[in-house]
């Protein structure tokens, strides 16, 4: 299939397949909006694995729903299907052989829903809303991992009712990233910890937290030979930790760096600084792109300490992003994050996706 | 690192109080905060130079050296690194690091002076030392550990079924005698064992529920008096972590060449780095400037206590979130319109039936694990919550029923509680909006 690397019907400069409108703010980088958005924040984004060809991505909101939408190369946007919750949808994932779709609500279920007969089954149960999905697929298991804010981590063979593992954590889980064998989870106040999946999921190590702030979103990567080595780490406070789980040398080679600020240098005007609203890495080249409340994405090479770019400011929080299997595709959503308090909801204001094409600014800067 | 001498301490910034390694990593770091023109971002040498380059070149003056906390705002001192620093204020400062250094050995061994809080990292390494702050305690309660609960550990005799946190130390007793006879003269010899005879006695007290499995073993009885003995000094024997690698639990294959170094040398520094949470016990040996006193309290702080609030750190900037220290979605998630009981029409004759019983149930629960995460704000538990799973479960299977169809061990966790005054139903906030 071809991708959406050079093809030039998609890419920078407003594509004319949904004729967003003109230096709109809420589209400034005129990126692709994916057809029929959700109707209220999208609080997580999801490609389908290699596994399955084509791109089809899931999203699921604040509105209870989970919708699929198949990304042609042509960069056009077709919805596909959609399910719902009892409750905002908080996570989304995908199992391995992209058969499988896995949600999670604030009903404090997950549910498995099945995108070849379209039809759900309730797979979960925790006793607070469940914040993080993921797949694990180890050589000797399969199953999903929900963390939720009723402290627990639990491990569901989607084919009983009841957990294959409980895990209990210090704190409300916030966020987590799973690369087998490792899995990371931050929690409320601050807490990290590190799991290893090997056999079976069982703690590793909790972390001091390198970030001063509470934790908000996390994400795994990958050494030069494809094994998980560390992750980053986002915080409220505009800033993200790079954190390796092993490092040779710890004090050089953990840093963090700030992010999802205003005024950049300068220091005369007070500075408002954003939440990190999620991380991504990119699969291939291995740099991260991050996004904020400020309304902006930024890329960043975490080898050679150095921002490849920042978005211009959309007029929304940018809430979710992810890439697509092969790295060329970057989606991200733009909506409201909550980051002002419910004064600055509205309700009426257009929930966004959008699509870049990330072939090209994701490449990293050679080390200096 | 750096060079030995550095007046006896080591390199900081006299403008900002802050700590470095070394003496170039300051000077960086005094040129890119300090000597940087904020017009045109030229990095100068010292703050005169600053000065005057703003001027001749901007005619603009400035009379502070920027980000400089107060009372070092001098411009006209002429400081280069760790040059030109007054008398006064290095004696301050050196006073100031004698009296943390006491206190940090007064406290269980903390991380260096390096470790401040401060907010101001920057690109290059500026961190503190994570890494350190996790081995150190653990030292410090490893030791005790050996006698007692690794004996208890063996006994269980599955390496399979240990966690692989343990593996650091339980390993060893089951290591131990096949290491025995291995051991260096030094140590303990099968033969003559009487030496420890006088430590026997404090160590037998911890090693009897372990020491049926030795007593038993042929040919090991005189093992018994040693083990405890031997333990204490197998802890400082570099000779034993490699052999307990093997019966460890492979973790990160990426990170198990270094663990099994890392259990080697370090065992001269901390025993066994991989028992977990050290750090995390011990409520944060570095408490975050920002967030209040009351989160650092304890890890798995009481949600139903007031909600730690958050505060910025300077007056130049302005943290975009709400006061409150809990996640931006369980702040939303509180509010009645994404709290919803029925999910559809179809469902609500069933549910509604058993939604009085049933929707209390997240209510009634005082305090525990439903309401707090949700509404810390909100201290009463009457307060409804997102009773979905009850009909979650039967009402959703859009298609088929057969792998849930006994969903009734999922449910007596819901009905099975005791029923509370009935929640109501929530009326639907919002459609599902629109379907294609």
């Amino acid at each position: 299939m071809s991708l959406f690397g050079t093809n030039t019907g998609f890419g920078s400069g407003g594509t004319g397949v949904f004729g967003s409108t003109t230096t709109d703010s809420h589209n400034p980088m005129k990126d692709v909006e994916v057809t029929s958005p959700p109707d209220d924040s999208i609080s997580c984004l999801a490609f389908s694995p290699p596994t399955m060809p084509g791109n089809f991505l899931i999203g699921g909101s604040w509105a209870n729903d989970v919708r699929c939408w198949e990304v042609q190369d042509n960069g056009q946007t077709v919805p596909k299907a959609q399910q719902m919750h009892t409750g905002p949808v908080l996570d989304v994932c995908w199992s391995d052989d992209g058969s499988k779709v896995f949600t999670a609500s604030c009903d404090k279920t997950a549910k498995m829903w099945d995108l070849n007969s379209n039809q759900t089954i309730q797979i979960a149960q925790h006793e607070g809303p469940i914040r993080t999905i993921h797949w694990i697929k180890a050589p000797n298991y399969s199953c999903v991992m929900t963390g939720s804010w009723d402290k627990t981590l639990k491990f569901w063979d989607t084919r009983s009712p009841n957990p294959m593992m409980s895990l209990q954590m210090p704190e409300r889980c916030y966020c987590a990233d799973v690369v087998y064998p490792m899995a990371v989870v931050a929690t409320a106040e601050r807490g990290l910890i590190v799991y290893q999946l090997e056999n079976q999921p069982s703690e590793f190590r909790r972390i001091e937290s390198p970030l001063k702030h509470q934790h908000r979103c996390v994400a795994i990567f990958k050494d030069k030979q494809s094994k998980p080595t560390g992750f980053a780490l986002g915080s409220i406070e505009g800033r993200v930790a790079i954190h390796y789980i092993n490092p040779p040398n710890p004090a050089k080679d953990n840093f963090t760096f700030k992010c999802h600020r205003s005024n950049g240098t300068n220091t005369a005007t007070p500075q408002d600084i954003y939440a990190v609203n999620a991380i991504s890495f990119h699969p291939v080249h291995g740099t991260l792109a991050t996004v904020g409340s400020d309304g902006r994405f930024s890329f960043w090479d975490k080898d050679a300490r150095t921002k490849l770019k920042t978005s211009e400011q959309l007029d929304q929080p940018i809430t979710a992003c992810c890439f697509n299997n092969n790295g060329n595709i970057f989606a991200y959503a733009s909506s409201y994050d909550w980051s002002k308090g419910h004064e600055y909801y509205n309700p009426q204001k257009k929930n966004y996706i959008f699509l870049r094409n990330a072939a090209e600014e994701l490449k990293p800067r050679n080390k200096k | 690192m750096g060079r030995k001498k550095k007046k006896q301490m080591k390199p900081w910034c006299w403008y900002c109080n802050r700590d470095f390694d070394d003496e170039k990593i300051l000077i960086q770091h005094q040129k890119a905060k300090h000597f940087k023109c904020h017009i045109c971002h030229k990095k100068l040498y010292t703050g005169p130079g600053l000065a005057i380059h703003c001027m001749q070149v901007h005619k603009e003056t400035i009379d502070s050296v920027p980000n400089a906390i107060p009372g070092r705002t001098d411009i006209e001192l002429e400081i280069y690194g760790m040059e030109g620093i007054p008398d006064k204020d290095m004696q301050d400062r050196r006073r100031v690091l004698e009296q943390k250094s006491h206190e940090s050995q007064k406290k269980k061994q903390n991380q260096d002076d390096s470790d401040e809080e401060d907010d101001e990292d920057e690109d290059e390494a500026g961190p503190s030392s994570f890494q350190q702050p996790a081995a150190q305690p653990q030292a410090a309660y490893m030791p005790p550990m050996h006698p007692g609960p690794q004996a208890q550990g063996m006994l269980p005799a599955g390496y399979p079924g240990m966690p692989p946190m343990l593996t650091g130390v339980p390993p060893m007793i089951p290591g131990m005698p096949p290491v025995m006879p291995g051991m260096p003269p030094g140590m303990m010899p099968m033969g003559g064992m009487m030496p420890p005879g006088p430590a026997m006695p404090p160590m037998m007290p911890g090693m009897p529920p372990g020491m049926p499995p030795h007593v038993a073993r042929p040919g090991m009885p005189p093992m018994a008096p040693a083990a405890p003995v031997t333990a204490p000094g197998i802890a400082s024997r570099p000779a034993v972590p490699p052999t307990q690698s093997t019966a460890s639990k492979p973790l990160f294959p990426s990170a198990v060449q270094a663990q099994q170094t890392v259990s080697g040398p370090s065992s001269t520094t901390s025993d066994s780095p991989k028992v977990t949470f050290p750090a995390y016990t011990q409520p944060s040996s570095t408490p975050p400037v920002a967030a209040s006193s009351s989160t650092v309290a304890k890890p798995p702080a009481t949600v139903t206590s007031k909600p730690a609030t958050l505060t910025t750190l300077s007056a130049t900037s302005k943290l975009m979130h709400p006061d409150e220290d809990i996640s931006l979605e369980e702040r939303r998630a509180q509010l009645p319109r994404y709290q919803r009981l029925i999910p559809r029409p179809g469902q609500t004759a069933a549910v509604a039936a058993s939604a009085p019983p049933s929707g209390a149930v997240g209510g009634m629960i005082p305090a525990q694990r439903v309401i707090p995460p949700q509404q810390p704000g909100i201290r009463h538990p009457i307060h409804g919550q997102y009773g979905g799973p009850p009909q979650g479960i039967p009402g959703y299977m859009a298609g088929g029923m057969p792998p849930y169809g006994q969903s009734a061990p999922m449910v007596p966790s819901y009905q099975a509680g005791p029923p509370g005054p009935p929640m109501g139903i929530r009326p639907p906030v919002m459609s599902p909006g629109s379907r294609y």
